[in-house]
């Protein structure tokens, strides 16, 4: 019979109980969705690999007196997204994705660059919705990467961002609703917003 | 359910966080209002696309040295920031763009140096209007094309003595502010850690688990 796996908050008690490798585990199950989460908050110009470890760094320091009230993943994305936010607030006007850096080439379509039909001839779509996302404003950008990408519930962002549900359900959809208008623009069609009837 | 209410809590059916009971009251809102299912369907196209944007696959397999040496390199920047203050009075660190950049500058121990270099430059111009002269006139001669040759060891020569100095200069004041830089910061990261060789040790251990663990994923 496999031995049962886990759980991280099983794993932060341990840990909290002197068993530093549980660390490890924790780091192993979470390093690779740290990395894709700062990857998409800060563009591939970011050196991802340094910042993931300055996370993982910070939560090693902060996990003895992680108090768990609140999840040990959302505590963790929240550990993530300051380290983002530090690294945004050093590096001035850095703190987006540029669209130079998406396309390598200059070539990727931008919000008041190319035209429809250069958009369509690109055939990047995974270019223009990381230039879409990264256009958002910060915030908007935070819930839709931990939303759409991370696959947190609505309560774990709650308390990654220290945030209302409501707040955090209004800043995703008028996020989506950005991302569709800057989609349609791209010539990615088929999203365009329906409004809604008076009731 | 009317539209209003549908679309305050559409996000929780487009997610799957609709709770049973409030699942059955969106769906059979949108059932019934053609308006609120393209919505619906217009975010869950949306969400299609999205998923386009795809982490490369080799982004977490950072070339090992630089995985080994974050703290190292943040070492060095802060000895360059504090102690290049003072050495390399004008020159110039920067952080852009996620890379240190370095630029020396001009500090007024260089003012001999720059001197030199603005002498020789007004000597040169002065030849070289002399040389334009004799060459408007006549084809160059054995003679003119030796002095040339000449002009050009000497600036060479020159150039190398001035830079070898200069370096020289530079390396030794570096040197000493950075032997005298390393043992403030180490007394400042021990202060910071509050039990300096406590903390020290942590530290060292909590890297080691980091890179560990994330190398060993």
């Amino acid at each position: 019979m496999r031995p049962m796996t886990p759980s991280d908050e099983e794993l932060v008690e341990r840990f909290q109980n002197g068993d530093r490798s549980a660390f490890d585990i924790l780091v192993r199950r979470w390093d690779r969705k740290i990395q894709g989460a700062i990857y998409r908050l800060m563009g591939p110009g970011e050196d991802v690999r340094d910042l993931t470890q300055e996370a993982l760094l910070k939560a090693y320091r902060g996990l003895g007196t992680f108090k768990k009230e609140a999840r040990f993943s959302s505590w963790l994305y929240q550990i993530a997204l300051n380290v983002c936010r530090d690294r945004m607030r050093r590096v001035r006007g850095k703190s987006t994705l540029s669209f130079e850096d998406l396309s390598e080439g200059g070539e990727l379509p931008g919000a008041t660059g190319p035209s429809a039909l250069e958009l369509i001839e690109t055939r990047d779509l995974s270019r223009q919705v990381a230039a879409a996302v990264n256009a958002l404003p910060q915030e908007q950008r935070e819930v839709v990467v931990l939303k759409e990408y991370q696959g947190l519930t609505f309560l774990e962002i709650a308390e990654a961002l220290d945030l209302p549900l409501s707040t955090v359900k209004t800043r995703l959809y008028r996020g989506l609703g950005q991302l569709r208008q800057q989609l349609v623009r791209q010539g990615i069609g088929g999203t365009a917003p329906v409004p809604a009837p008076s009731s | 359910m009317d539209c209003d209410a549908f679309r305050n809590e559409m996000l929780d059916l487009l997610y799957g966080e609709a709770a049973p009971a409030t699942g059955r009251r969106l769906e059979e809102h949108q059932a019934a209002c053609p308006s609120c299912r393209e919505e619906l369907a217009s975010l869950r196209r949306l969400r299609r696309d999205l998923a386009a944007w795809q982490v490369p696959a080799d982004l977490g397999r950072t070339p090992e040295s630089r995985v080994r040496t974050p703290l190292l390199a943040a070492a060095a920047a802060l000895v360059l920031l504090v102690g290049g203050g003072w050495a390399l009075r004008g020159s110039e660190v920067r952080y852009e763009q996620g890379r240190f950049a370095f630029r020396f500058g001009q500090g007024s121990g260089n003012a001999e140096l720059q001197a030199a270099l603005a002498a020789q430059e007004e000597r040169h111009r002065v030849d070289m209007q002399s040389l334009r002269r004799s060459l408007a006139s006549t084809p160059p001669s054995d003679e003119t094309l030796r002095r040339v040759q000449q002009w050009i060891a000497d600036s060479e020569a020159r150039q190398a003595t001035l830079v070898a100095t200069g370096l020289a200069r530079l390396e030794e004041r570096t040197e000493a502010r950075r032997q005298f830089d390393m043992a403030q910061v180490g007394a400042g990261l021990s202060y910071l850690d509050g039990k300096a060789g406590l903390q020290a040790a942590r530290t060292t251990e909590l890297m080691g688990h980091v890179l560990q663990a994330s190398q060993r994923k």
